[in-house]
């Protein structure tokens, strides 16, 4: 079968899905800000706001399906991911974190919505941006909580150590907050977006193009297809928990930064 | 879980970095291998530090 598809390929030249598909013309003339992310991440925002609004006028005591949706969604940040995490001080962080999670979470789900089908952050940039806002938020709450001096003597330097090992550990303490942290949260929600679109462009693309080909081929087609719609739903399920695993992992630098000792 | 992850790969960034610039400053190829290791033994004993001591 390898060869069969490799003929067709040959044959045919079927273009395997690249980086160049990540790279979208801008919409108006040559306005590099005028490009599809960036519109997706403005309606991305107008369709958050919209939904939380009309979920939240006319708020009664026996919620519409509407109020019920806004509401899980809410106390599912509130409770599960910010009061369990963060302890008692949890809730002015629940705006942020709510944030967080509902943009993500919206920008990732682009990626399988039809018509749509691209995921925002599977631009390098909004992951970098999103990374660096909870960078300075959970230093600048660590800051606040114990003092500049205080705060980065704790990182620095942990209690009850050897002071021979501050050597070998303070290097490692520094580069893990100010650098690894923000580039690791980043990279995992990007790397994820970007693979998971790659994947499916590999597979609905690669189906379409063996639907052209020979008799062969076309048997092969809607396995393709097939695999393709799994994987959409795989898809579904790694874009959650991207904006979950974002999310949290905000909520236990948070925290971190705000424990008396490290 | 992702705080031990965070660890070992800035242990491994750092000190193998560090061999890795004594290496080409030395002119040796050793260095690179024993940062490496020193940055790895490092990290999980960080992870130690945090995580196992009671």
């Amino acid at each position: 079968m390898l060869a069969l598809v490799l003929q067709g390929a040959e044959g045919e030249g079927f273009v395997p899905p690249s980086t160049k598909d990540f790279e979208l013309p801008p919409i108006f003339g040559d306005n590099p800000y005028t490009t599809k992310p960036i519109f997706l991440v403005i309606f991305s925002v107008i369709l958050i706001s919209v939904f939380f609004i009309a979920a939240s006028r006319r708020a009664a005591i026996v919620p519409s399906k509407l109020q019920f949706a806004g509401e899980s969604v809410y106390a599912f940040v509130r409770n599960d991911l910010a009061k369990d995490v963060i302890g008692h001080e949890f809730l002015r962080f629940v705006p942020y974190l709510f944030t967080l999670f509902t943009f993500i979470l919206v920008n990732n789900l682009f990626g399988i919505i039809p018509i749509i089908q691209f995921p925002t952050m599977s631009h390098v940039g909004f992951a970098y941006v999103l990374a660096m806002f909870t960078f300075f938020v959970f230093h600048y709450v660590g800051v606040r909580k114990h003092g500049l001096y205080k705060y980065i003597k704790e990182i620095m330097f942990m209690p009850g150590v050897p002071k021979a090992a501050y050597i070998l550990i303070t290097p490692l303490e520094i580069l893990t907050f100010f650098l690894v942290r923000p580039l690791t949260l980043s990279l995992r929600l990007f790397a994820n977006m970007f693979a998971g679109h790659l994947l499916l462009l590999v597979f609905i693309l690669g189906g379409e193009h063996l639907a052209q080909g020979a008799i062969g081929l076309k048997l092969v087609s809607p396995f393709a297809f097939g695999i393709g719609i799994v994987l959409t739903f795989f898809e579904f399920m790694v874009q959650c928990l991207q904006a979950y695993i974002f999310t949290l992992l905000t909520a236990l630098y948070i925290a971190g930064a705000l424990a008396d000792e490290h | 879980m992702w705080t031990i992850f965070g660890y070992l790969l800035s242990g491994l960034l750092f000190w193998g970095g560090a061999g890795y610039a004594a290496d080409k400053w030395l002119g040796t190829t050793y260095l690179t291998l024993i940062g490496l290791i020193v940055g790895m033994g490092g990290a999980l004993y960080l992870v130690w530090l945090r995580f196992g001591r009671e």
